[in-house]
């Protein structure tokens, strides 16, 4: 990955941390904002509820009172202290005296605690009020469980006791608790007031009730219910009504208990999530386009910043690779003055430095290679030279001490001093042939022809060295590539002699071809004693040789045609195994 | 005053006990019966002075009071008796010549007596309004349907013509509105919600000639007989009899009254709910649905009551009038002294098998009210009586102990 990527994204992902950080705390904090103002709204209305509660319960116990003083219900308590009645005898009296008080129940029961008479069950009389125990000793209102003839309801309820003997009679009278109820609710906008009159032994979504009756959803809310229900204790959850979570509501549920704290019902508090869903969107849209913005900007930034920081590296990048390819005028032109502008100067000076180096080494090679061919030209011109030097100095000796044999000793002389001076010439023009080098002519050429046309050449001196043996593999199909066939000549003939001298024990030649990936290769390997590293490495060098009477400019010659045929030359060599030269040229002239 | 509102006067098909007991009392003031039944079932003479029959009571034959006519001046010979007989009864052949009457059947009718008793035998002809034209102490004079209704004295009564001249009855007027408006003396005579005690004061109460029951149709969900039988056992007759029905009546164990049979109180009425819990034993039974009439005001307390003490033998009781009943509170008269004959009205009221009723004796029908009970598909509840009150002014009357009113020797005083 790029420098410039890395800083890209470097950027965006810090904008885009910091936008989440940011995003996420006031996310948070405006949720635990709403739970707060949403428990402080639900106890409000719990609050609410209870003084309601509280209000209506004292208006139960005005008008139970005001039943109790009716003469009704002071003769009914005398006829009961008398004992002069049964439980049958007033059957129809509570529904008249609750009219009267616009009670929804009313029951009047004997010391015992059978019901005399019930205006919401006239049918009742005689069996007893289980409330009575535990209610006696109520003052205020209190909540009550009351058995209908079509199931049952909640109530708030007061008793009072009429005494007009020594056996009270208990007037026992409420209002339902019911939508109605919660309807004198003062209800904010965004919540709403549930009932769960816990009647049945399980979940009775009927008993759920909202200010139009039965509850709709009721069922998704049973699990909140079921739970106040087990603890007795208030419990609050989420509950979503659709897929959408706008539509969500936070319930807080709170149990209402009967004066023997059994529960007898569940007030619960929904509160919508509208306004949370829609803020926390307001957050995310606000997040999302500061954001995207703080991204943008980081890209435009990153970018910015890059072509700062990568265009001087680039720059350096693209000259490094430049003076790797051996262009040592490869310059970085930046003009700052930051590490970058140092960077950038060290490289110039690098360059200059490595400019003026090969400079010098090339001189040095220069003067080591001039020095190289004086020394070779004197090693090969010294050798020819004494017998010149001797054989005048014989000429001049028999001249004066044996002028008889001057003549004799004259022919043998000039034909030693022609021999000596062909020789020097012989050597003058192989210099001058590999200084003068030509160019090659290409045409299409078949390496096949090429290699047995070299053999053909060595054919009559490898038959008088049988004892070397000369194997071909030569690929069938070969394609054809563009050389100079001639030149080709000159450098398999090259590497063919260098193995036939490797072999003077004798061995095996064998030359290969074959076509390699678009290009072509061919092999001379031989069985030879083999070259050490150090000899492999400086075999090219023109003037080098292992060899005794070598010249050292064969191989010179080989790696010069292969080189200006856009080819390359390779040695390996094991010593006590033997070498192969390969050499690969490209199909078409490059 | 009465409670129904007839549009017509007859007695209806599936008349209920307060539609039947204003028409018969209508009835019976613009009509006679060949025979009347007394209240312990002996039959009285009426438009028949004498009667017989052959040994296997295939063949009847009455003698008939000479000279009756109906209200609009016709002689009601015996021919016009067999073919307002013979129309009410295709099964029967009925011949008049005379004062003679007979009546043939391919099958003994040994009950003919009381069946002829009964009020849908009455004598009566219909006038081109519909109204009946009678032999009885008093004619239609006025009818305006659902409303008002006038009488006259009829002039030419086989029995002597009635001390008052008229009697106007106004239809559709509750009890409470009855008893208002006697209490206030704009009536003379009113129905009365049956009284604890037979007479008192201005009171009448008749004999208990109504059976409050509980009846599972055939349809009902209540096919066990195991919850039929406990929930007969739940039922406690007492607190019912004494909270909503004032204390009249009689808890009823069987369908006749005691009265009538003399054997009423070897029917059990008491309550076990121990027993009705023990019958049910683990068994799961069905929530039941009881229906009663709602015209009936204390139907509805009484079927609560009733589902109140289901409730405490386990059995689930809902009180409903909507939907198809399994079980429903119903009351049926008793429309004959005879037992034999009102044991068979009842079953076909109820819609019960007839009870084979093998011979005359207690025996015998004492053994087809024991087989009609089997497997409770009807409960008795109670036996009711009806109750009427008649003003101060009101003076010789009589009403029968069976219900009619029987005004036609009543006198009033003048104001």
């Amino acid at each position: 990955m790029s420098f410039r990527k890395k800083l890209l994204l470097l950027f965006a992902a810090t904008v885009f941390l910091c936008v989440v950080v940011i995003s996420a705390s006031v996310w948070s904090t405006m949720r635990s904002s709403f739970e707060g103002a949403n428990e402080e709204r639900a106890n409000a209305i719990a609050a609410q509820f209870r003084s309601e509660f509280q209000r209506r319960g004292d208006e139960v116990v005005r008008k139970v009172e005001a039943v109790t003083a009716t003469e009704t219900v002071q003769r009914i308590a005398l006829e009961v202290n008398r004992g002069a009645s049964d439980s049958g005898s007033y059957v129809g009296e509570a529904r008249s005296l609750a009219d009267q008080q616009h009670l929804d129940f009313l029951e009047l029961v004997d010391h015992q605690g059978s019901i005399l008479s019930s205006s919401q069950w006239q049918a009742k009389f005689g069996y007893p009020e289980p409330a009575i125990p535990s209610a006696i000793g109520s003052a205020g209102g209190f909540l009550k469980r009351e058995e209908l003839p079509n199931g049952s309801t909640l109530g708030l309820f007061a008793v009072r006791a009429a005494r007009v003997g020594e056996q009270p009679l208990y007037v026992i009278g409420g209002e339902r608790l019911d939508q109605g109820f919660l309807s004198t609710l003062d209800i904010p906008a965004g919540t709403r007031v549930l009932l769960y009159q816990n009647l049945e032994e399980k979940w009775d979504p009927k008993s759920l009730l909202d200010l139009n009756g039965p509850a709709a959803g009721a069922d998704k809310i049973a699990p909140l219910v079921e739970q106040v229900r087990r603890t007795g204790q208030e419990a609050h959850r989420v509950i979503g009504w659709s897929a959408s979570s706008a539509d969500a509501e936070t319930f807080d549920a709170m149990p209402l208990n009967g004066p023997n704290q059994k529960l007898l019902g569940v007030l619960l508090v929904g509160s919508s999530r509208r306004p949370l869903v829609e803020l926390q969107g307001k957050v995310v849209s606000t997040a999302l386009l500061v954001g995207g913005s703080g991204i943008l900007v980081a890209v435009v930034a990153s970018l910015w910043f890059a072509a700062r920081v990568t265009r001087p590296v680039g720059s350096l990048a693209e000259a490094a690779r430049r003076v790797a390819v051996g262009d040592l005028a490869a310059k970085v032109d930046i003009d700052s003055s930051d590490e970058l502008g140092e960077l950038a100067s060290a490289f110039n000076r690098m360059t200059e430095d490595l400019v003026q180096q090969k400079e010098r080494t090339l001189q040095a090679e220069r003067v080591a290679a001039w020095r190289e061919l004086a020394r070779r030209l004197a090693h090969e011109l010294k050798n020819p030279l004494f017998p010149l030097q001797v054989t005048v100095e014989n000429l001049v000796r028999a001249k004066e001490k044996a002028p008889e044999m001057f003549e004799e000793v004259f022919r043998e002389s000039t034909a030693t001093l022609l021999a000596e001076i062909n020789n020097l010439k012989a050597i003058i023009g192989r210099f001058s042939e590999f200084a003068r080098m030509p160019q090659p002519q290409r045409k299409p050429v078949q390496l096949n022809d090429v290699v047995q046309s070299v053999l053909r050449v060595f054919q009559a001196q490898l038959q008088e060295k049988s004892q070397i043996a000369v194997r071909t593999e030569l690929e069938a199909g070969l394609p054809e590539i563009s050389a100079d066939p001639d030149l080709l000549h000159r450098a398999i003939s090259n590497l063919v002699m260098n193995a036939i001298d490797a072999l003077p024990q004798g061995g095996a030649i064998t030359v290969r071809t074959q076509s390699v990936d678009g290009a072509v290769e061919m092999s001379v390997s031989d069985t030879g004693s083999g070259l050490t590293p150090e000899e492999c490495e400086r075999l090219f060098t023109p003037y080098y040789t292992t060899k005794q009477h070598g010249t050292g400019l064969g191989l010179a010659i080989v790696q010069s045609v292969v080189s200006d045929h856009g080819g390359k030359i390779s040695v390996e060599s094991t010593k006590e195994k033997g070498t192969t030269f390969r050499i690969d040229l490209p199909r078409e002239e490059r | 005053m009465m409670q129904a509102a007839p549009n017509t006067i007859e007695i209806p098909a599936g008349a209920t006990p307060t539609d039947h007991w204003d028409s018969v009392r209508i009835l019976a003031m613009l009509t006679d019966k060949l025979v009347e039944l007394d209240a312990a079932a002996r039959p009285q003479p009426a438009l028949a002075l004498a009667w017989q029959s052959d040994m296997n009571g295939k063949r009847w034959q009455f003698t008939l009071r000479h000279g009756i006519r109906f209200h609009d001046g016709s002689p009601a010979s015996a021919a016009s008796i067999a073919k307002i007989l013979g129309d009410l009864h295709s099964d029967w052949i009925v011949r008049g010549a005379g004062d003679t009457l007979t009546i043939e059947s391919d099958y003994p009718l040994p009950s003919l007596l009381a069946e002829l008793s009964l009020p849908r035998n009455a004598i009566l002809k219909r006038n081109t309004d519909a109204l009946p034209v009678g032999t009885g102490p008093f004619r239609v004079a006025e009818f305006q349907p659902g409303r008002h209704l006038k009488l006259a004295a009829n002039e030419e009564s086989w029995a002597g013509r009635p001390f008052a001249d008229a009697i106007e009855i106004d239809l559709g007027r509750s009890l409470r509105d009855q008893s208002i408006a006697f209490e206030l003396g704009k009536t003379d005579v009113i129905e009365a919600p049956p009284q604890a005690s037979a007479n008192s004061g201005r009171f009448r109460t008749s004999l208990p000639v109504e059976l409050m029951a509980l009846v599972f149709p055939a349809s009902t969900r209540a096919q066990d007989v195991r919850l039929r039988d406990a929930l007969a056992l739940a039922i406690n007759r007492k607190p019912i009899q004494s909270g909503l029905l004032r204390g009249a009546g009689e808890p009823a164990g069987a369908i006749l009254p005691n009265w009538m049979t003399g054997y009423a109180a070897v029917f059990p009425t008491q309550t076990d709910l121990q027993r009705a819990k023990a019958v049910l034993a683990d068994s799961r039974q069905p929530a039941l649905t009881l229906s009663y009439d709602p015209r009936d005001p204390q139907a509805q307390l009484i079927a609560d009551r009733i589902a109140l003490n289901a409730r405490e033998a386990g059995i689930t009781v809902q009180v409903s009038l909507s939907g198809t009943a399994d079980l429903s509170l119903v009351r049926v008269v008793l429309p004959s002294p005879d037992p034999a004959t009102s044991l068979r009205e009842v079953a076909r009221a109820l819609g019960l098998q007839q009870p084979m009723i093998r011979g005359n004796s207690v025996d015998d029908l004492y053994a087809a009210e024991r087989a009609l009970l089997e497997g409770h598909n009807v409960i008795p509840l109670f036996h009711l009586p009806v109750a009427s009150a008649a003003g101060t002014r009101v003076h010789n009357w009589d009403p029968a102990r069976t219900g009619d009113w029987n005004l036609s020797t009543a006198w009033l005083e003048a104001p």
